[in-house]
């Protein structure tokens, strides 16, 4: 089976209503330009660049500080050029989200002279004035067919908010203003809630929890934090799609501000990275795309590249409006995400989550908070590596549809959630549990079997010796580099040991309670990862979490419908009553073959987007994958 | 300063043991009760860099200096934490600066002052800030790495490679490297008495090892002399003679030895690393230092550093995407690898891979500055400058 | 024969000897044994014995150091040649016009010149002109342009087109640089006749493209 090429093209949907694709269209290009150079340019060319890339929506930004020079005054020019604005992309199909406070660090948009430096955030008559503008805009604009959705803001001004009364009350207020006006539209906040505590320690989960989509993004601060490092490889290529989960509860989810931060990486790196962020998005439930930037700003430059202070220097064409490989690798994705009908095709669903510990929200000087979402992204990769269709489920969430839970290295977890988890265990679930320092909680020993003797602290070589071979899958003995901040020691207890350390302490361990399995890892090893060097990640150790992971879900009835045997690339799978969809996409920047492994005979697999079938007749099959490659397959069986 | 709080000395010595959670607590606990002062947001500051937590960094050491705009460990901690988080050159470019005033003899703040400029675009001045940090100490390897890399981006490889040669020789994890093959990694540095070594071979050879490690060249000449009077044919004795006449830089007679050596036992690690060694000084035996250390890869395929020697001869032979290979593998087996991070950063860069490269760069100088414990030796000068205060 | 060459050779070198040294080497090098090969087949044997004879005490520590700087005179003659041969073929290269990225461009310089050939470096900011002015200068017929943005990329065409409008139009064209990577057709749009991936590549491509010229007749 050849990777995906634009070799068959047929007549067909071009785009997918229920997985559109956008970029945001920033009002100024260039670092010299003034506040009052708001959309000025002619847009005409760019709308149809992007109605040729078959794009959905384009998220435009509204200028308080332009509409409304003087207090209660409206600036006719400036509305005129918004509705220019919006009839342009009418004509070319586009539909708008139009965002009202956003900051991009350069059009000054909410710099509203008049406001005398009082916070727009918190202040009752600024409050009231936003309420006036947007109320003004929306009834407008409130029946044209061009407006997609409102959005109140965008990250950058929801930084300034340091509570979470704030929050809310401005939200509740500013959503209430346009329910006034225009009932209909779809309200978005802009805000993911994830990347907003990292930043601002505010909690906006309960704020974002009202609204028809939510949003999810890497931002700056979340990326160096996370994820910091090359773009094509190791946790960056997974962070979207994290983060995507992470945002996944009773709405939607836009993948948004997709797209590179700096110019540091060449435009190669800027293709593969906003493919795999594409794919992750489509593949994991998403219910839309975003891309960061839709034009490169204009801004000083030296070599290698110049980095980008605003985070959204980077765009999808270049200054002079030239279409760069990103652009092509947009436009590629829209032709294979029109052709998946998501009506008719749906996806495997997830048995198996990692558990996002409550613990997670706690301020300094606990560091769960720091340390849980980067073990959790760990956990997150090691079941994908597993190729288990996971999402990730905070604690207290409850475990409905759920068989198996991973529990990476959590300090601790509530009395409630313990109750919860033995319950979900004898019922018949599965969890795979790494202590993460400090006391054992009692209800390890009777949920896992071992009992606790206290932790044996710092080590630098994780040591792997396998007691019971074949018992959570193909273990092999390993000693490899790698800083653990702990060990527990554990013995005796109904647990089997199934591998130990060099010198016989217990490693893993797999306890039958109830009708569920429950399997400890004795070390944090996820959280070692993340704290050491994630791309340079010891092989044995990425290897034993994958084993065990994927032994324990498959065991549980979790574990994937169609397999692959290449831990770097990614599946997932779309079901109907006659065919399947897979997508492909590799996390690695070298080419690979994957054997994909269906559970009955696949008469033949052919591109999504069309051509000739390639007939099979076995369960097996592979699918070479260039450099962060990508294939979209359907296949029929007999 | 007055005398530190319990709960900060308690702090220190949790810190010290890498119990960051602990740690960080009492640092909490030390401001809760009302301690105030610079150290205690440096303290905090390092503690959040130790868990890759840089923007806490960023705040705590900015707390720190905006406490006292003499506390130097916050503004290592503070110019480290710039140069982890990325895309804030210029703002380390000013934090090691200013740290290179106020300890105009921290050799690593003019290093990483260099990276800082070299990440910023500015060439001319990194180079000018490595060759500082060179005068300071002309031991200090990293700044050679990084004048490598220099080189390779104006001049290419050829020019490149010695340097990048030069540096490895200063990088101590090269000697290391020979007595973990000889299985005395983790053995310690003591004074050997000849006299009291027993007759044997073996203990003649281990005590030889041992007082090659505590750099007693002479004690260790005098051991192998025995042990090859009683068995001229011996290969280990041969290779340790052969490392002995290395580290006194008489070439000829450790390749004699290390052929001999080779000749008698053709696997034999140390004579093997000897060898090859001596083969990668000669720009003529590039080809044969490469087949040497494949051999060694392939007999010890879990020391970071044989995949790095093999790595510094595929260089020399122009195969930069095998070396990247090689260096990758390193990595991985030891990712505190700074001379096989620097080596990749080299590969990347011939391959166009320049984001890759810097990153690679950056790791070094993390791993690097983390070994050296640098923290320490600024908060104990400043806490103790505070107290006699 | 090789094995009493290197007893002769060992003898010279325990004899502090440097003269007959000299004479056991060329001996051994006019029987037709290659420069390259003098190291493995010779000395190496040699300094073998020496170590033999110090290990087994033949010789003391004086002779053994003494015989080491005889054996150090000798090692230029048994050293195989560093430098690589010039392979007569000469390469132009450039970063394009209104492109100043050049650390690729060095790189990539560096190892072909190291590699023996004969390499033009135009530097940055280079205008389809000077590309021709120097292939006609050198009579060159391999071409590098690096670029590392779309637009600068895109201009490779004018290259191709100014050396078709002088009339030479067996010149290949090669394309280095992101832009190339991230989309394999562009090279073909601009008339490029093939990417180069990075220095090792560089050297692969070219010769190839050089090996391909020699044996249908041309001059690289």
């Amino acid at each position: 089976m050849a990777e995906s090429t634009e070799g068959h093209k047929q007549a067909g949907p071009v785009r997918n209503a229920l997985f559109p694709v956008g970029a945001d269209l920033y009002p100024l290009d260039d670092e010299r330009a003034s506040f009052s150079d708001w959309y000025a340019r002619d847009l005409e060319p760019d709308f149809a660049a992007m109605a040729a890339a078959h794009l959905s929506l384009v998220r435009v930004f509204v200028s308080w500080k332009l509409f409304e020079p003087q207090v209660g005054q409206y600036d006719d020019e400036a509305e005129d050029r918004l509705g220019e604005l919006l009839a342009a992309a009418r004509t070319h199909d586009l539909k708008a989200i139009v965002t009202f406070f956003a900051d991009d660090r350069l059009a000054e948009m909410n710099d509203v002279t008049w406001a005398k430096k009082r916070d727009p955030r918190t202040d009752d008559y600024l409050i009231q004035r936003e309420v006036s503008l947007v109320q003004r805009i929306v009834n407008r604009y409130r029946t044209d067919p061009a407006i997609w959705a409102w959005e109140l803001g965008n990250e950058a001004f929801f930084t300034g908010f340091t509570s979470e009364d704030a929050l809310q009350k401005w939200t509740t207020t500013l959503r209430e203003a346009i329910r006034e006006v225009d009932t209909a539209r779809a309200i978005m906040l802009g805000v993911d809630a994830e990347t907003l505590v990292r930043e601002t320690g505010v909690d906006a989960t309960a704020a974002t929890g009202v609204f028809e989509y939510a949003v999810s993004h890497v931002t700056a601060p979340y990326l160096s934090y996370i994820a910091e490092g090359p773009l094509t490889y190791g946790p960056a290529t997974y962070l979207d799609s994290f983060l995507l989960r992470c945002n996944l509860r009773s709405a939607p989810v836009l993948a948004d501000g997709v797209g590179v931060h700096s110019l540091d990486g060449s435009v190669a790196e800027e293709a593969a990275y906003v493919r795999t962020a594409l794919y992750s998005a489509l593949m994991n439930r998403g219910a839309g795309v975003m891309v960061r930037r839709w034009r490169d700003m204009d801004a000083e430059k030296r070599e290698p590249y110049f980095r980008d202070p605003f985070e959204v220097l980077v765009g999808l064409v270049d200054g002079s409006g030239d279409a760069k490989p990103a652009l092509d690798e947009v436009k590629r994705f829209t032709r294979v995400a029109a052709r998946l009908d998501l009506r008719h095709y749906t996806p495997a669903p997830e048995r198996a989550a990692v558990l996002i510990p409550a613990e997670r929200h706690e301020p300094l000087p606990s560091l769960a908070g720091l340390y849980d979402p980067r073990s959790c992204l760990q956990a997150y990769m090691a079941a994908k590596e597993a190729h288990l269709p996971v999402t990730l489920t905070p604690e207290g969430a409850g475990f409905e549809g759920l068989m198996t839970l991973f529990i990476p290295s959590a300090g601790k977890l509530t009395p409630v959630m313990w109750q919860d988890l033995a319950s979900f265990v004898q019922s018949g679930g599965s969890v795979v549990l790494s202590y993460g320092g400090g006391d054992a909680d009692p209800a390890v020993r009777e949920i896992f079997g071992v009992d606790f003797l206290g932790d044996h602290g710092v080590r630098s070589i994780v040591s792997c010796r396998v007691a019971q071979p074949g018992l959570l899958g193909d273990l092999s003995a390993f000693d490899a580099r790698l800083d653990l901040p702990h060990y527990a020691l554990v013995g005796g207890g109904s647990a089997t040991v199934v591998a130990t350390d060099a010198t016989g302490s217990p490693l893993l361990t797999l306890n039958q309670y109830g009708q569920g399995r429950a399997v400890f890892i004795a070390a944090p090893l996820e959280r070692a990862i993340a704290q050491s060097d994630p791309w340079a990640a010891p092989e044995p150790i990425r290897h034993f979490l994958r084993t065990v992971y994927g032994s324990v879900a498959c065991a549980a009835g979790a574990g994937p419908v169609i397999d692959c045997d290449d831990p770097a690339v990614e599946i997932a799978h779309f079901q109907s009553e006659d065919s399947d969809v897979v997508l492909a996409l590799s996390h690695d920047v070298g080419s690979r073959t994957a054997t994909l492994t269906a559970e009955r005979v696949v008469a033949s697999v052919s591109d999504v987007r069309g051509g000739k079938p390639a007939e099979v007749g076995a369960k097996s099959f592979g699918v070479p994958l260039g450099p962060n490659g990508t294939a979209a397959l359907r296949l029929d069986y007999k | 300063m007055a005398g530190r709080s319990p709960a900060v000395v308690s702090a220190e010595g949790l810190a010290r043991k890498g119990q960051v959670g602990a740690a960080v607590r009492a640092c909490y606990d030390a401001l809760a009760l009302g301690e105030r002062g610079a150290h205690v947001h440096a303290l905090l500051a390092n503690l959040m860099l130790d868990g890759d937590f840089y923007d806490e960094a960023i705040a705590e050491a900015t707390a720190a200096i905006e406490s006292d705009p003499d506390c130097s460990p916050a503004y290592l901690a503070l110019g480290l934490a710039y140069d982890r988080r990325g895309g804030m050159s210029d703002q380390s470019v000013l934090v090691w600066h200013e740290l290179a005033e106020v300890v105009p003899d921290l050799v690593t703040a003019h290093v990483q002052l260099g990276e800082a400029f070299s990440a910023a675009a500015f060439d001319e001045e990194a180079v000018g800030s490595w060759k500082r940090a060179l005068e300071l100490d002309p031991r200090e390897s990293r700044a050679t790495y990084n004048l490598a890399i220099a080189s390779l981006k104006r001049e290419g490889m050829a020019l490149a490679l010695p340097l990048f040669r030069q540096a490895g020789e200063l990088d101590p994890s090269q000697d290391e490297l020979f007595f973990a093959l000889l299985g005395l990694a983790d053995a310690p540095v003591v004074a050997v008495d000849p006299a009291r070594v027993k007759p044997t071979r073996e203990a003649r050879l281990g005590a030889a090892g041992l007082a090659l490690k505590a750099d007693d060249i002479f004690t260790a000449a005098e051991l192998v002399r025995s042990a090859l009077d009683t068995q001229p044919d011996d290969a280990e004795a041969l290779a340790l003679a052969a490392y002995a006449y290395l580290k006194q830089e008489a070439a000829n007679e450790a390749l004699a030895c290390a052929l001999r050596a080779v000749s008698l036992q053709p696997d034999l690690t140390t004579a093997l690393y000897c060898l090859g060694v001596v083969y990668a000084r000669r720009t003529g035996l590039n080809r044969h230092a490469a087949r040497v250390f494949i051999a060694l890869a392939k007999k010890a395929p879990a020391h970071a550093l044989v995949h790095v020697l093999l790595a510094e001869s595929l260089l020399a032979l122009q195969r930069y995407e095998q070396a990247g290979k090689a260096y990758r593998t390193a990595v991985r087996l030891d990712p505190a690898c700074v001379r096989a991070r620097f080596g990749l950063a080299a590969t990347y860069l011939t391959e166009g891979r320049h984001a890759e490269a810097s990153w690679e760069i950056r790791r070094a100088a993390y791993y690097d500055t983390k070994r050296q414990g640098l923290f320490w030796r600024l908060y104990e000068e400043y806490v103790a400058a505070g107290e006699e205060a | 024969m090789a094995a009493e060459a290197a007893a002769q050779l060992y003898q010279a070198f325990v004899d502090q000897d440097p003269a007959e040294a000299i004479q056991v080497v060329e001996r051994v090098r006019a029987s037709g044994v290659a420069q390259d090969a003098l190291f493995d087949s010779l000395y190496a044997p040699a300094m073998g014995l020496l170590g033999g004879a110090w290990a087994s005490g033949a010789i003391d520590e004086m002779a053994f150091t003494q015989a080491a700087v005889v054996a150090e005179q000798v090692g230029s003659f048994v050293m195989p040649s560093a430098a690589r041969r010039d392979t007569g073929v000469t390469v132009v290269l450039g970063t394009v016009h209104r492109d100043h990225h050049s650390i690729g461009r060095t790189i990539v310089a560096a190892t072909l010149k190291e590699a023996g050939y004969r390499v033009n470096d135009l530097g940055v900011d280079a205008r389809p002109s000077d590309f021709v002015e120097r292939v006609q200068e050198t009579g060159a017929r391999i071409v590098i342009a690096f670029a590392e943005t779309m637009r600068t990329a895109r201009s490779v065409s004018s290259i191709r087109d100014v050396l078709r409008a002088e009339g030479i139009d067996d010149a290949v064209v090669l394309v280095s640089g992101g832009p190339f990577i991230a989309d394999t057709g562009l090279a073909r749009d601009v008339g490029a006749n093939g990417v180069v991936g990075g220095a090792e590549a560089a050297l692969r491509i070219v010769a190839r493209v050089a090996r391909d010229r020699a044996s249908a007749g041309g001059e690289a």
